[in-house]
């Protein structure tokens, strides 16, 4: 009887123990890539360190980046894989410039990126959107 | 007198209301023909790990043997040192005298004073 | 007058003590997540907070007991070893999170990682603990901690719909992300209702001498105290809901939960934001420390105090020494300490009804508080605080897999 419920038990738990599906995940990839824009926000207008700012870029780049290798191993269905790779690469290589340009000290071409970042992630949100309503 | 609820478990104090621990036994005596009665209190030791489980009981004397004040044991203190009982138990004793508070003894003298600023210095 | 300073000090301390690394590290989540439908979750947990606050001081007050005391006294020591290890395995955990929070505001201050903090913000609470008084700790930190009330100030700035604010103070239940709401309610829950409070609280009764006469301004104390940090509380999330949620940020880490108030507060947001949590995190980090070192020392009988010289409660200093020191470990390992937050609030949740219930039974024992015992209003609210506590055992071990 013991063993019947420790079974029943991890049987539940390994059930929950799900991995996140593809909307999840480019939830959390939308979430580091409004982090960014928000760092790109606030540095833009001098209210957080350098350290800080270029640490937190990179911080959001490296996870993007994890997250899209997950994400990419068992991508939804019925989406352009190939598009969605090449969206996710720009964005971090975005992101990784925005932290270099910190560096740099270089504003202008950092707002320049920061647009175009903005608006890969207007399109991310779109595909995000059709995952979603497809499940 | 309720031992479980006035005696078991209470803090103990000495004459000069020095803390000595709690009471962590109690040692009766069966007589064939008189009542039962308390003899001692006990402190410490293996006293108190025995009532979780017997395991408990032999890591505190493992422990007690190789560390510390080197105590064989629990303390033990005649009933008839008690003086009073109530919120706590108040003996007529000195606490230093009757071993119950070797360990804090011990660890103040070979850890604490041996820290900066662990010593003996005016109290707040 | 010198009443009305008490007053006055308690509850000011009350409130620059409220906030640390789970109760804002919960809110800012809950807030970027879901905006302003987790504000009942605050509230329910200030609520229970208030009493539970008030009951740990009165029985004090009054039995001239700490509640571990009167569990090891009134339950013996089988039931107390239990409550002990549950307890301190938990107060360790936040012990963990708290110091880690103090690394983490010093990471984002400095760039420096927080894994390199680990050991001189250790070595700077247990230097607190080992040379300082009850007094400096209570009062002195937490006065400190009063800097918090810039998260007020910077949700007021960014102007919320109050009335939609005002909505969220009603329980709903969350469309698409259930388990997610779940798990975080039931994390600012147990944010919100830390047991380690009611043993800190109950033996500061006994270091500050209090008597009968005491109860009134117990009182006093742990309503406006505790209301006016459950403020701060429902202030975090505000923020977060209107700076953070339009971003789509979702915080994982601390360095998200850092852009706070950058966007109401531009000059001073990051820079307040970092001082508060390092403010709020040391705070608790000795409250906490003390708490535990407070449960071995009154459960076993030893000498404790704040305000006596280390050799003379040996065995106290020692148990924060070892505890400080240990719970250093793992922040050096680079164990993340947000990840440490959220599972100790949910355990704290889970484990609440081994706090509670002899609690109970204490504050309805006469020999302990004679007429002072609980009337049914506190012991109402208390059985309700263990039901749900109880729910949220059952539930919030699974939400922790499924939504964390």
């Amino acid at each position: 009887m013991r063993v019947k419920r420790l079974l029943v038990l991890s049987l539940i738990l390994a059930a929950a123990c799900k991995p996140p599906t593809p909307a999840e995940q480019l939830d959390s990839i939308l979430s580091w890539l409004g982090t960014a824009e928000m760092v790109g926000n606030v540095w833009l207008r001098h209210t957080t360190p350098d350290k800080y700012s270029r640490q937190t870029l990179e911080l959001s780049s490296s996870t993007v980046g994890q997250i899209s290798k997950d994400l990419l191993k068992s991508p939804p269905a019925g989406i352009d894989t190939a598009a969605l790779d090449s969206a996710l690469t720009k964005s971090r290589a975005m992101i990784t410039k925005m932290a270099t340009l910190i560096t740099a000290k270089n504003s202008p071409e950092f707002a320049r990126q920061l647009d175009s970042l903005r608006a890969d992630q207007k399109a991310l949100k779109r595909l995000s959107d059709t995952i979603e309503s497809k499940q | 007198m309720d031992l479980i609820r006035d005696v078991l478990d209470k803090k103990l104090v000495d004459r000069e209301d020095c803390p000595m621990g709690r009471v962590d036994g109690l040692v009766m005596q069966l007589g064939e023909h008189s009542q039962p009665r308390i003899t001692h209190i006990e402190i410490g030791g293996q006293t108190l790990w025995m009532r979780l489980h017997p395991v408990f009981a032999r890591l505190a004397v493992k422990l007690g043997r190789a560390w510390g004040p080197k105590r064989d044991g629990s303390v033990r203190i005649p009933w008839s040192r008690v003086i009073t009982t109530g919120k706590q138990v108040k003996l007529d004793v000195e606490a230093k005298e009757t071993g119950a508070i070797d360990w804090e003894i011990w660890i103040a003298r070979h850890i604490i004073e041996r820290i900066p600023g662990g010593g003996e210095e005016e109290e707040e | 007058m010198k009443k009305f300073m008490q007053i006055a000090l308690g509850i000011v301390t009350s409130v620059g003590g409220f906030l640390e690394i789970g109760s804002v590290t919960t809110a800012a989540q809950a807030g970027a997540t879901f905006g302003y439908k987790l504000l009942w979750a605050v509230l329910l947990g200030t609520i229970c907070l208030i009493f539970l606050v008030e009951m740990s001081g009165r029985f004090s007050a009054v039995s001239k007991h700490t509640i571990v005391d009167a569990t090891r006294e009134r339950f013996g020591f089988p039931f107390f070893a239990i409550v002990l290890v549950g307890m301190v395995l938990v107060a360790f955990m936040v012990l963990v999170a708290e110091l880690g929070g103090i690394g983490l505001s010093l990471q984002i201050l400095t760039g420096l990682g927080f894994p390199w903090w680990a050991v001189p913000v250790s070595f700077v609470v247990w230097l607190l603990m080992w040379k300082g008084t009850f007094d400096l700790i209570e009062n002195g930190v937490s006065l400190l901690g009063l800097v918090t009330i810039c998260f007020v100030v910077a949700a007021v700035k960014l102007h919320p719909d109050w009335h939609a604010a005002a909505g969220g103070l009603l329980p709903s239940l969350e469309g698409d992300q259930k388990a997610k709401y779940g798990f975080i309610a039931v994390s600012i829950l147990g944010a919100s209702i830390s047991p380690y409070l009611m043993y800190f609280y109950s033996s500061g009764a006994i270091e500050d001498k209090w008597d009968v006469s005491y109860i009134p301004i117990n009182r006093v104390i742990a309503v406006f105290g505790m209301s006016f940090g459950g403020f701060l509380s429902m202030a975090v999330l505000i923020t977060a809901a209107l700076a953070l949620k339009p971003y789509g940020i979702d915080i994982e880490k601390f360095e998200q939960a850092a852009l706070l108030m950058t966007t109401a507060l531009p000059k001073w947001g990051f820079f307040l934001f970092a001082v508060s949590m390092l403010f709020a995190c040391l705070g608790a980090a000795l409250e906490i420390s003390l708490a535990i070192s407070y449960f071995f020392a009154q459960g076993f009988g030893w000498n404790w105090s704040e305000n006596l010289t280390p050799s003379k409660d040996s065995r106290f200093c020692l148990t924060y020494t070892i505890i400080i020191l240990i719970a250093a470990v793992p922040l050096v390992f680079g164990i993340d300490p947000i990840k440490v937050t959220m599972i100790s609030m949910a355990l704290t949740a889970a484990t609440l009804p081994l706090a509670i219930v002899p609690f109970l039974f204490l504050m309805n024992d006469p020999i302990y508080l004679g007429e002072h015992r609980n009337g049914w209003i506190s012991n109402s609210v208390v059985a309700i605080i263990i039901l749900i506590s109880f729910v949220l055992a059952v539930i919030s071990i699974p939400l922790q897999i499924i939504g964390g």
